[in-house]
């Protein structure tokens, strides 16, 4: 693997490979190359960061969307732990990483589950090997499953008392009735309980979700292109096909707006939030990125209602808007700290006048234009290192299953118009998608 | 647009790439797309002034949430937005430092802000009532009712060091920030923001002369006077000294340590950092404490131990950076204990403390063998090459430097060479001057504060049940821990309400009790 090191090393100023893809011009400074396999598995090389170093990022694309048995929440978490417990050829997964001094860990959200590692590129061929080992052979004894359930409901533990954590609960309990958004990535508190129970169900949600058609390889780094390919299809291609789609069932149609009042037994000052049904995440369609525009104009740091209530008036004491799109259609949400009990239906009314603006007229140009600055610089400020790279690419692979979308996206961002951004207010912002939640203090 | 290629190697060439004028720490990295501010206020929390503790916080705050004579807050923001960029501080007990990071197409518009939000800041009262009333927000309930560890470990530091200057925490108490008018930030800033106690850090891909131009803005501030404040003596505990915290929660966190007589730079810094690193390193799980407590035994998520401070370490994976302190705390985080299977939870919160204390007792009896130690630093040696992978962190990481008066090619470059050529004998025999088993701080926070107070008085074992079986072997081990001893007088348990938490300095809190 030292011969490896200095080919890499050789090759690291010369212009990128032999074009299994050859990209067109986009925002994404970098070139890449893809390698797909016939069982469906993908890996993307993309050159970046320091000499010498790695990223190696795998990307399940399940996550808590995909828990759709009744009592299951929180399992692609739990599972994502199941995964560092070692195979037949490697058992001991900690030992190995740490003698490579790699920096490595795994977090899961909506719609992903995520592995990485980052470490020196002289360990490229025993990382390909460890990481696609464990994707393959998973094993691990039932009391070794029941005691790492116990590190789970810990984990479920640090934030379950906090109001953050009701809030969010809440949100999604009183939004939706079917879809499986209805629960969060840590799971309902009874299913986290009932984990030590699962060991055949792990099983069986290993062979169904961690299959090549539904991980996606991000590799960004220092590293010899064919050396990598060569060793990918050593190591990868018999990893056999078999992934079974969960069923989720969409959410039906709203017919009549919610509202929900719920009391935190400790501190917190009122928070109020409102959440609406939005679109499904896309790269291409002008509407769905108009909605992501929407909430920075509309709800940003920079619209006039944060100016009004936050700097100005000081009635609110924290506003955040999250109009991040989702694989499935979710939520998009706008959440307020209210600082006097008093004013929390005039801060609904203020929220609620702004939508209807937004609703009826155009966005201010000069916001307009500096909301698409604001999001590309968003993405171009995060590519520093190969780990930031190979992150800054998980909604692409996590709602395409490939990195091309990334400059398709940007594209489509550079053509929304005005119009797109009214558009989305009239037909995502409306009172029958709308649930509002109000978290007080008890008592 | 221009594709990327690799940033070539001398990126890692730290500070060695360009002579920079006195005051300044510049690391001239000019293929990066970024630029990165590390401005260095040599006053830290140490520096509040009795009944006013907070206001280093509050004042850092303001400036950087605030107006400047030149523009409005509004305005700030709104010129800020199509950059998307911002800009951060962080207080700590010595240091305040100022952050920012700018993409190269930006630094004009980005740095004429940053320069303003330090050097012409407008402390209006509207800005500072808003900053105010979040900070009182964020004392009265947030801090109670977020994260119980970080709490603890909050508490634990203001134990370790009652009576210094370290006592409180940067944020202060709910009485003494309330107490803080506009003309007490007015003052601090007037007394600490002056230039020759600036160190102006600059990285990355800035262009010929910025550096100098950075540094002739800063010297536009006046000179001051600043008096020292001396380094603290903190007192060792006598025994074990308890303090239990009482709220309806559900898992308990556990926080233990005490002084250490060395810092960054000094001769038993790196064998430490070899023990600790094979003892508890931060969020690894191959350290003795988290195979012990959670990897065989599932009892939490996570166990780690410290030579320096590490404030919020759940929120990252890397290090913190400027936090450099004159003194440190050997400290141990053992993550909420939950109730994984049935039987008492009290009892589950002591076995942790048990199983933690007699990894410490081994480690001080035993010390490190060849074989840990070679294995660590096989660890070490690529796992620290990430600890410098942004500029932001190079820059914090030769601020810090500067601190601690390590010079040549500062830390980062010197963590190989440092670890590399330790020998067995020379861990082992820092591991004896620094650390030891007998006196210990604790902190506790949990549901049934008196029922912990009896068990640990009581002396009694506490066994924990498994929801899976274990062998013969590991239930031999717990009968062991169970019965490990907390040696613990009545007179040094402490109980207290969570309401009740960093409500007034003990000074205070002591002077109320005599009226």
């Amino acid at each position: 693997m030292k011969l490896l090191t200095k080919l890499a090393l050789a090759l690291v100023l010369a212009p990128v490979g032999s074009a299994v893809a050859q990209q067109p011009a986009g925002i994404f400074p970098f070139d890449y190359r893809l390698v797909e396999l016939e069982n469906g598995f993908k890996a993307y090389f993309i050159k970046a960061g320091a000499p010498d170093q790695i990223a190696y990022v795998s990307v399940v694309r399940t996550g808590s969307r995909d828990e759709w048995e009744p009592g299951r929440s929180g399992f692609a978490h739990f599972f994502e732990h199941m995964m560092f417990r070692g195979t037949e050829k490697y058992p001991n997964y900690d030992g190995v990483t740490a003698e490579m001094g790699a920096a490595r860990n795994a977090f899961t959200s909506n719609d992903r589950t995520v592995y990485y590692l980052v470490a020196s590129n002289e360990y490229l061929e025993q990382i390909i090997d460890l990481e696609s080992d464990r994707f393959m052979n998973l094993s691990y004894s039932e009391p070794v499953f029941r005691t790492e359930a116990g590190a789970v409901l810990g984990e479920y533990n640090q934030g379950a008392n906090t109001p953050t954590f009701l809030l969010n609960q809440t949100r999604r309990e009183t939004a939706f009735d079917r879809h499986t958004y209805r629960h969060t990535t840590i799971g309902f508190g009874d299913d986290v309980r009932a984990m030590p129970e699962g060991y055949d169900y792990g099983i069986s949600f290993y062979r169904r979700y961690y299959r090549p058609e539904n991980v996606v390889l991000v590799l960004a780094g220092d590293f010899d292109d064919a050396e990598a390919e060569r060793l990918i299809r050593q190591y990868y291609s018999d990893w056999e096909p078999g992934y079974v789609p969960p069923q989720i069932t969409p959410e039906p149609p709203h017919t009549a707006p919610r509202r929900r009042v719920v009391e935190y037994a400790g501190r917190t000052l009122p928070v109020l939030a409102l959440n609406y049904l939005g679109p499904a995440w896309s790269a291409t369609d002008r509407p769905a990125v108009a909605t992501e525009v929407l909430g920075q104009v509309a709800f940003g740091s920079n619209s006039d209602i944060y100016r009004r209530l936050v700097i100005e008036e000081r009635r609110v004491q924290s506003f955040e808007a999250d109009f991040e799109l989702a694989r499935d259609p979710g939520l998009l949400s706008i959440t307020a700290r209210v600082s006097n009990p008093d004013d929390v239906d005039l801060v609904e009314r203020e929220i609620q006048g702004s939508i209807e603006q937004f609703r009826q007229e155009l966005v201010d140009e000069k916001l307009f234009n500096d909301t698409k600055s604001n999001m590309k610089y968003d993405f171009l400020m995060d590519l520093e290192t190969a780990q930031s790279v190979a992150f800054s690419m998980f909604p692409y692979v996590v709602n395409t299953g490939g990195i091309e979308a990334v400059n398709d996206y940007y594209r489509t961002l550079d053509s929304v118009t005005r119009e797109d951004v009214r558009e989305a207010a009239r037909r995502y912002l409306v009172e029958n998608g709308k649930t509002v939640v109000i978290m007080v203090q008890e008592g | 647009m221009k594709k990327l290629a690799l940033l070539p190697a001398c990126l890692f060439v730290l500070a060695a790439c360009e002579r920079a004028p006195e005051g300044t720490i510049a690391l001239h990295e000019p293929e990066s797309p970024f630029i990165a501010f590390n401005i260095w206020v040599k006053v830290g929390s140490q520096n509040d002034p009795a009944g006013k503790e907070g206001l280093a916080a509050l004042t850092a705050n303001l400036l950087s949430d605030g107006s400047t004579t030149a523009d409005s807050y509004d305005a700030i923001l709104e010129k800020l937005y199509p950059m998307a960029a911002g800009y951060g501080y962080n207080v700590d007990k010595e240091m305040t430092v100022f952050t920012g990071r700018i993409h190269s197409d930006n630094l004009e518009a980005y740095y004429e802000l940053f320069r303003n939000h330090l050097l012409s800041p407008a402390a209006t009262d509207e800005d500072f009532e808003r900053v105010k009333t979040q900070t009182m927000n964020d004392l009265e309930r947030t801090r109670r009712y977020g994260r119980d560890e970080e709490l603890s470990k909050e508490l634990l530091f203001a134990m370790a060091y009652e009576g210094t200057p370290y006592q409180h925490p940067e944020e202060g108490y709910v009485e003494s920030v309330r107490s803080i008018a506009l003309d007490d930030v007015k003052d601090f800033y007037n007394t600490f923001y002056v230039r020759n106690n600036i160190v102006v850090g600059v990285g990355g891909g800035y262009p010929e002369g910025f550096v100098e131009r950075v540094r002739e803005d800063f010297t536009t501030l006046p000179e001051g006077v600043i008096e020292p404040v001396p380094a603290p003596q903190p007192r060792m505990p006598d025994g074990i000294e308890v303090l239990i915290v009482e709220k309806p929660n559900d898992a308990t966190p556990v926080s233990m340590g005490f002084p250490i007589p060395f810092v960054r730079g000094e001769r038993d810094y790196f064998p430490m950092v070899a023990m600790n690193s094979w003892f508890g390193e931060h969020r690894n799980s191959f350290s003795r404490l988290y195979q012990v407590i959670r990897e065989a035994r599932g009892m939490n998520y996570g166990d780690y131990s410290y030579i320096e401070a590490f404030p919020r370490g759940y929120r990252t994976q890397q290090p913190r950076v400027n936090c450099s302190r004159r003194h440190h705390v050997f400290e141990m985080w053992i993550r909420p204990v939950a109730q994984t299977a049935p039987g008492n939870l009290n009892d589950r919160a002591l076995f942790a403390t048990r199983a933690g204390l007699r990894e410490l007792k081994s480690i001080v009896d035993e010390g490190m063998t060849e074989g840990t130690l070679s294995n660590t630093q096989q660890f070490l040696r690529n796992y620290t090459i990430n600890w410098g992978n942004t500029i932001s962190r190079r820059l914090a990481y030769a601020i810090d430097d500067a601190f601690y008066g390590i010079g040549g090619d500062g830390f980062l470059e010197s963590i190989r060479p440092g670890l590399a050529g330790l020998s067995l004998d020379r861990v082992n025999q820092a591991i004896q001057r620094s650390l030891q088993y007998d006196n210990l701080y604790i902190v506790y926070i949990v549901r049934d504060a008196e029922g912990l107070k009896r068990k640990l008085l009581s002396g009694e074992p506490t066994y924990i049940t498994y929801a899976g079986e274990k062998s013969a072997e590991h239930m031999a081990v717990d009968s062991l821990i169970a019965s490990f001893p907390i040696p613990v007088s009545e007179e040094n348990i402490t109980i207290i309400g969570i309401n009740e938490v960093f409500e007034r300095a003990p000074q205070a809190e002591a002077a109320a009790g005599s009226r």
